[in-house]
C-alpha cells in the first residue's frame, strides 16, 4: 500500500501511470472471484431467501454495522454529497464561483432526499455559513490534488454498479466517484478514485478494495489501480489492483456479509 | 415467445450477442398494423397517449409527470454527442458533449423549442446544473461508445428514437435504441439501460422490438434486440421473432389499458 501525502497534481499522475508501464488487463480473475463470492453467499445464507435482498455498499464495510461513526451523522453527509458534486463539477472543466451556492444548486436539479434537503433548509444563518466554509476548504484540498482533468480523458464521475449475488438475495452496490481508463483497451487502464471528507483508515482501505472488486465483476476486468483521496488530510492511498487486493476484498464482503445477516 | 439471451457484459458479449443473431428476422404485414390500430382503438383514452418499454415494464404505474433532472437530459445529451463524435472522430467527449448541450441552449434561445423541452429546461438551469449535465451524459456517451467498439463490424447511432403513430387511435409508440449493428440479413439495436434488469426486462426489450419493426417501412423486425446493464453487467437479448412481436403488440395493449385505468381511478 502506497500511503502518502503528494503534491497538487500527483494525484491524477499517480493513478494513470507511466504509460508504457501499463501491463496487459487481466480478464480472467473475475470468473474466480465470482465463484468465491457466490460460494461465500451459500454457505451463509444456506437455503434462506430473504423478503429483502441484503444490501452492501462501500460504507457498509468502512465501519461495522453495529458502530456509527461520526461521519454518518446526516450533516456529514450533506458535506459529503456537496463535495461530491463539486468533484463532478470539477471533473468536467466547470467554472465554479462560490462552491457552497453551486453545489446546493446542483444538488437540488438531482432531486435529493427530503430529510437531506430539509437538514439544510432549516439551518440557521451561521450553522449555513459554518458548513459553507466547510465545504469550501473541502473543495480548495480536491481542486489542489487534483489538478485540471484533461478533457481526453473522458472521466466518468459517479459511476453506479449494482450486482447480484446468491441468485438475488445480495445486491452489491457502489458508487465510485471518478473514474478513468476504459476496460477495452489493450493494457490496463482503468483506475477508480473514491474522495472521502473524513480521514483514511482501515474501513476506507476496504473501501478501496471493495471498489477494485466491484469493478472487477461488473466489466470482468481487473482494473489497473483503486485510489482514495481524503479532502479532510489530503492524505492519498493508491493501490495496483492484483490478485491479493482481490482475495482478501471477497473476504472482507463475506465477513460484512455474514454480520449482516446475523444482525437481521 | 423466444427464451431470453442471457451474456454478462464483458468485452466479447456484445460481438457474441451481435454474431448469434438468427439470420432473418420476422416481418409485420399491413394486416398486422391493421388488427393492432384496432385494438388500441379499443382502448379509447381522454388525451393522446405515448406509450413506450417504460410505460410497460411498470405496468402502468409509472408517474404521470415528468421533471427534467441531469440523469433524465443526460441520454438525448449524449446521444447527440455521439453523433457528433461519430461524424468526426478524434473529438474529445467532453468537448462533444459541451457542443450538443450548447447546441440545445441556442436552440431554446432561438425560439425553436417548445415550452418543457430538454432545450428550454437547461436554459433556464444554472451553470452548475448544466455542467452537472455534462458530467452524465459522459458517463452515459462512455458506456455506449465502449459498447459500439466492442461489437466487430460497422454500427450507427440512430438519427432518433422509432415512433410509430397508430392510426385512429391517438397512440404513439415510442422504442428506444441507442446503437444500430449493420449485419447480412438484418440489424441488431442494441440499448442502453441504467440499474439492473427486473422480471419485466423482456418484456421491455420486446417492446421496443416491436415498435422498431412497426417503424421500419417495410415493417422487418431488427434480428435481435439487445438490453445493456453496464450498472450490473449484464446484457439481455431478444430475438425477432413472430411471437416476441406479437408478444411485445400484447403488452404495449395491456400497457394503455393500465394507463386508462389508472388515469380513471385519479379522475373519480
Amino acid at each position: 500500500m502506497t500511503a502518502t501525502t503528494l503534491s497538487p497534481d500527483s494525484v491524477l499522475d499517480a493513478l494513470r501511470g507511466e504509460r508504457a508501464a501499463r501491463p496487459a488487463p487481466d480478464t480472467t480473475s473475475a470468473a474466480r472471484r465470482r465463484a468465491e463470492l457466490e460460494l461465500g453467499v451459500s454457505e451463509i445464507l444456506g437455503e434462506a431467501v430473504p423478503g429483502t435482498p441484503v444490501l452492501i455498499y462501500a460504507s457498509s464495510l468502512r465501519a461495522s454495522p453495529r458502530t456509527r461513526d461520526l461521519h454518518d451523522s446526516a450533516r456529514g453527509r450533506v458535506r459529503g454529497t456537496l463535495v461530491s458534486l463539486l468533484l463532478r463539477l470539477h471533473a468536467v472543466g466547470a467554472d465554479v464561483g462560490d462552491p457552497f451556492d453551486d453545489a446546493i444548486c446542483a444538488w437540488r436539479a438531482e432531486g435529493p432526499a427530503p430529510e437531506l434537503l430539509g437538514l439544510v433548509e432549516a439551518l440557521d444563518p451561521d450553522e449555513r455559513a459554518r458548513l459553507a466554509t466547510d465545504v469550501t476548504a473541502h473543495y480548495v484540498t480536491l481542486t489542489r490534488a487534483l489538478g485540471e482533468v484533461p478533457a481526453g480523458w473522458a472521466a466518468r464521475t459517479a459511476q453506479r454498479a449494482s450486482l447480484r449475488l446468491g441468485a438475488g438475495r445480495v445486491l452489491a452496490r457502489d458508487t465510485v466517484d471518478l473514474v478513468v481508463g476504459s476496460s477495452g483497451d489493450d493494457v490496463a487502464t482503468v483506475a477508480l478514485l473514491d474522495v472521502t471528507t473524513a480521514p483514511l483508515g482501515e474501513g476506507a482501505e476496504r473501501a478501496l478494495r471493495y471498489h477494485a472488486l466491484v469493478e472487477t465483476l461488473r466489466t470482468s476486468v481487473v482494473p489497473r489501480r483503486s485510489a482514495m483521496l481524503s479532502t479532510a488530510t489530503g492524505e492519498f492511498w493508491v493501490r495496483d489492483v492484483d490478485a491479493d487486493l482481490l482475495e482478501r476484498s471477497v473476504h472482507d464482503v463475506l465477513g460484512t456479509l455474514h454480520e449482516l445477516w446475523r444482525a437481521r | 415467445m423466444s427464451e431470453l439471451v442471457v451474456e454478462p457484459y464483458d468485452r466479447g458479449s456484445i460481438a457474441r450477442l451481435v454474431e448469434s443473431a438468427p439470420p432473418a428476422a420476422a416481418t409485420l404485414t399491413d394486416d398486422h398494423r391493421r388488427s393492432l390500430a384496432a385494438r388500441f382503438r379499443a382502448v379509447p383514452d381522454t388525451a393522446h397517449r405515448r406509450i413506450d418499454a417504460w410505460t410497460v415494464e411498470s405496468a402502468g404505474r409509472a408517474p404521470l409527470g415528468f421533471a427534467w433532472t441531469p440523469a433524465a437530459a443526460r441520454r438525448t445529451v449524449a446521444t447527440a454527442a455521439l453523433r457528433r463524435v461519430v461524424g468526426c472522430p478524434g473529438t474529445p467527449l467532453r468537448d462533444a458533449v459541451r457542443d450538443a448541450l450548447d447546441d440545445q441552449v441556442a436552440r431554446a434561445r432561438t425560439g425553436q423549442t417548445r415550452p418543457g423541452s430538454l432545450g428550454t429546461w437547461l436554459d433556464a438551469a444554472g451553470a452548475p446544473v448544466r455542467a452537472l449535465v455534462v458530467a452524465e451524459a459522459i458517463g452515459w456517451a462512455g458506456a455506449t461508445l465502449e459498447a459500439a467498439r466492442r461489437a466487430p463490424g460497422p454500427w450507427t447511432v440512430p438519427a432518433s428514437d422509432a415512433y410509430y403513430d397508430v392510426a385512429g387511435a391517438r397512440t404513439t409508440l415510442r422504442g428506444r435504441r441507442d446503437l444500430e449493428f449493420a449485419r447480412e440479413g438484418g440489424r441488431v439495436i442494441v440499448r442502453l439501460r441504467a440499474g439492473s434488469p427486473g422480471a419485466s426486462a423482456g418484456a421491455g426489450l420486446r417492446c421496443d422490438l416491436v415498435v422498431a419493426a412497426l417503424a421500419d417501412a417495410g415493417g422487418i423486425a431488427p434480428t435481435r434486440l439487445v438490453g445493456l446493464w453496464p450498472e450490473a453487467g449484464v446484457a439481455l437479448g431478444v430475438d425477432g421473432s413472430m411471437e416476441d412481436l406479437r408478444a411485445g403488440a400484447r403488452d404495449l395493449v395491456r400497457a394503455a389499458l393500465a394507463t386508462r385505468r389508472r388515469r380513471l381511478v385519479l379522475a373519480a
